[in-house]
């Protein structure tokens, strides 16, 4: 037999392999994509303006802190854990930055180690999570939920009340735009460029690895310790981004501001597709899981219904996608 | 020259002593054979030196250089490569991004470099690829292979690390001849650059095709190391026994009475892990299921058991052919199934004593209005029976030891009283003298006519045991021992033969 014969029916494989092996387990976003331009419809007809750059910003600007918060705790749940405590951190680094703004009288030095500390924090309070559930081994949902607590407790010691004020040019540069563009599509953007960019590193495939199957990855080298804790210092990372995000927009403080955030920002995850067991799943899913979620009070709202219903109509739709994640990963 | 050197290693896990004395001696451009029978020890060694496992004495060196590693990563940094008999892949990733895990190739920016990723993963799967089987390829998810292209994915994963040293934990397990032929030809490259391989194989044509030295483990303790040239098949095979060749030695007594009549006959069983398998168990009978570890015996209990889904053949019970879809096909017509995986398929453990006995009976009852006093009465002589030790009924099952658990759910299908009993390893971890109560009951239970299948991993107890013995190789039965012929010998001998 010679050579090119036995390669031949190899390469016809490869081929046909190439056409099955485009596989939604691998691409687990494109239901939210489907569900994200089904919503887009509906909503473009409720809402003809929908499609002004003037709304688009608005409905981007309002949907930009579930989608922040969302994209960290992609990492966290592809990690197999998860970040109960992300709500609370917002809220954290909301009051902690609107109070040291004001605190130190608003000038621009004072903004600049209000948005960096605010940062700051959000990394730690996610690392203070990674250590407890990584290093000490406690249960993640037990663990965040009671860091969770304690953060949401921080933020009311911080600041009991509603209130207090950042200066205009915080929320005026938020609204307004930089270099001709937006700032609200320059934050979207340079984060999704950060994600993307970790999604081709190493920590990524071993992120995957890790919340696939943990001894294997263990016993593979990976530092699963080190992953994991990165994955919540990164879920701080995003929230504090989002609270930051809040901070431009509303221009005070609220210790109660991020409470809706957890739940939201899981729902936003499954809804994109990426599994709850870990391993399976990417950011991008949860930025359109983030605007799905969002364009659904939008529809709600244009569709006159009442808004009792947003609750309503937001499970079902999860619980749907959650259907159609069974279905595609039964096959 | 002696590359990596083990001394007197030493490792228990909770109660049970895995490793005792763990020596070996591996030289650079070798193939070392590491064999012995179930639970010797080889694998807790290789785990030790692979870095996954902490040993709890005894000392390793490598290049005359006493060294500890705490984590795998250290050990590959050390450069030594560990082929894991469980594998080490992660199902949701690709064969790509398995092979190269922790290791991918970079861009000058430090990203990951997905084309170079997928381009050496084809050069490495190369060497396979006449033998790999339809559907493998470097896109495909883990998830999708078969267990041959799954171990094929660890081989290269292995192979891609380039170590100096590289552990092979029984590498060839599910792999056919042409596959395993390419995999030697890849090891004899590897030791033509002067790597050293340990390599662990159950198949003995195997063990004397690619080896140059064997060490030989039994019960945890390196018995004799020798180069391959200078021994035979029988030479290794006594020594994993124990010297002397045990004939009647061990034999119990008495074989029990058989009354002849055949209670549970399997006919052409074919499985996820079962080829074509057929007996018939009489009444009042020990069946025993032999052989290495994983060849199927628990795949047949699980399937007689209704837990795991047969593709073929047909199970009759009592003449009467029956349709196992579920467990609860299975104990509704009194078979039942005792699993030593008692923290998986056995005890509910936060449940107390009491719950845990009553589960089986509790679900024949009326659903509303529990009779607790009637429960009691029919759990307490079936306490008593069992020798359990307990504080109360109260008590959560979690607070027994391991042997009294293993009562526990023993007593729980006692309660019910079954006609077959199936026994999956069911002394797994237990102490001696629970497991010497839980034979002289099953003996009990066999003259008031309950019929057993068992399975162990330990062939003594097995030969002491069992009234005879059906050795499985690859979810086949390859023999079958009986009286005189059922010594350890000829079960180390049928289980190791060339499959």
């Amino acid at each position: 037999m010679t050579e090119h014969a036995k390669t031949a029916p190899s390469n016809h494989t490869s081929l046909t392999q190439r056409l099955r092996s485009f596989d939604l387990r691998r691409h687990t976003y494109l239901l939210s994509v489907v569900f994200f331009l089904i919503l887009c419809g509906i909503n473009i007809a409720l809402q003809p303006s929908f499609l002004q750059p003037g709304v688009m910003v608005s409905n981007l600007s309002t949907f930009l802190p579930l989608i922040l918060v969302s994209i960290g705790q992609t990492y966290v749940i592809l990690a197999s854990d998860i970040d109960l405590s992300v709500g609370s951190i917002v809220s954290l680094v909301n009051v902690a930055t609107v109070s040291i703004i004001e605190g130190m009288g608003g000038t621009g030095g004072a903004i600049a180690l209000g948005l960096t500390t605010g940062l700051g924090l959000g990394i730690a309070a996610g690392l203070f999570n990674g250590l407890c559930v990584a290093l000490l081994r406690f249960q993640p949902i037990v663990t965040t939920f009671a860091t969770g607590i304690i953060f949401a407790g921080l933020a009311l010691w911080i600041l009991p009340q509603a209130g207090k004020q950042v200066p205009a040019t915080v929320w005026q540069t938020y609204g307004g735009s930089i270099l001709g563009v937006q700032t609200v599509i320059w934050v979207l953007t340079l984060a999704v460029i950060f994600a993307l960019v970790l999604a081709r590193t190493r920590f990524h495939h071993a992120l995957l690895a890790t919340g696939g199957q943990m001894q294997s990855a263990f016993q593979t080298g990976l530092h699963v310790l080190r992953v994991r804790i990165t994955a919540y210092a990164l879920s701080g990372l995003f929230s504090a981004l989002a609270a930051l995000c809040l901070v431009g927009e509303t221009a005070s403080g609220d210790p109660l501001l991020g409470t809706g955030y957890t739940l939201s920002s899981i729902s936003a995850v499954v809804l994109g597709g990426t599994a709850l067991s870990g391993g399976i799943g990417g950011f991008i899913g949860s930025v359109f899981g983030a605007m799905i979620l969002g364009l659904i009070d939008n529809v709600i709202f244009f569709a006159r219904l009442p808004f009792e219903y947003q609750g309503l109509v937001q499970g079902l739709i999860v619980l749907l996608a959650l259907a159609g994640g069974v279905f595609v990963s039964r096959r | 020259m002696t590359i990596l050197r083990a001394r007197n290693i030493r490792k228990r896990f909770g109660g049970v002593v895995a490793l005792e004395q763990g020596d070996l001696a591996l030289g650079a451009g070798e193939v070392h054979v590491l064999i012995g029978s179930n639970g010797c020890g080889k694998s807790t060694l290789c785990k030790i030196i692979g870095g996954s496992v902490a040993p709890d004495g005894g000392s390793l060196e490598l290049s005359s250089e006493p060294v500890r590693f705490r984590t795998p990563h250290a050990a590959a940094a050390a450069g030594i490569g560990v082929f894991y008999q469980e594998l080490s892949l992660i199902p949701q990733l690709t064969v790509a991004e398995n092979i190269f895990l922790g290791r991918e190739p970079r861009t000058a920016y430090g990203l990951v470099d997905r084309k170079r990723l997928r381009s050496d993963a084809e050069t490495a799967i190369r060497p396979f690829g006449a033998v790999v089987g339809q559907g493998f390829g470097p896109d495909v998810l883990v998830s999708d292979l078969s267990a041959d292209q799954r171990q094929i994915v660890e081989i290269l994963k292995v192979l891609s690390e380039n170590s100096r040293i590289v552990i092979f934990d029984e590498a060839t397990a599910s792999l056919d001849s042409k596959q395993v032929a390419v995999f030697f030809d890849l090891i004899r490259s590897l030791k033509a650059e002067d790597h050293a391989i340990i390599f662990i194989s159950h198949r003995m044509d195997e063990v004397f095709a690619i080896g140059d030295r064997v060490t030989v483990m039994r019960n945890g303790r390196t018995v004799v190391s020798v180069a391959i040239a200078e021994t035979t098949q029988d030479e290794i095979v006594a020594h994993m026994v124990g010297g002397a060749y045990i004939a009647a030695a061990d034999r119990k007594e008495a074989p029990a009475p058989l009354t002849g009549t055949a209670v549970l006959a399997a006919r052409n069983l074919v499985g996820r892990k079962l080829a074509d398998v057929s007996f018939s168990l009489q009444r009042g009978e020990i069946l025993g299921l032999g052989g290495l570890h994983g060849q199927g015996q628990s795949d047949l209990l699980r399937s007689l058991f209704g837990a795991e889904s047969l593709a073929g053949g047909s199970v009759f019970l009592d003449g009467k052919p029956l349709l196992l879809r579920k467990p609860s096909d299975a104990i509704a017509n009194g078979i039942a199934y005792i699993s030593g995986d008692r923290s998986r398929y056995g005890v509910l453990p936060i449940r107390s004593i009491f719950e845990n006995l009553v589960i089986g009976l509790v679900s024949k009852q009326r659903p509303v209005g529990l009779n607790y006093g009637a429960l009691v009465k029919r759990i307490a002589p079936v306490a008593e029976r069992l020798k359990l030790k307990f504080p109360s009924f109260a008590a959560p099952v979690s607070d027994l030891s391991g042997g009294n658990q293993q009562k526990v759910v023993i007593g729980r299908w006692l309660a019910v009283a079954p006609a077959v009993l199936l026994l999956d390893d069911p002394t797994k971890g237990i102490d001696l003298q629970t497991k010497h109560d839980l034979y002289v009951i099953l003996r009990e239970l066999c003259a008031e006519g309950v019929s057993i299948i068992l399975y162990s991993s330990e062939d003594k107890e097995l030969l002491g045991n069992a009234d005879r013995i059906l050795v499985f190789n690859g979810g086949r039965i390859v023999r079958e021992l009986e009286g005189e012929r059922m010594g350890e010998f000829e079960l180390y001998q049928a289980a190791y033969a060339a499959s």
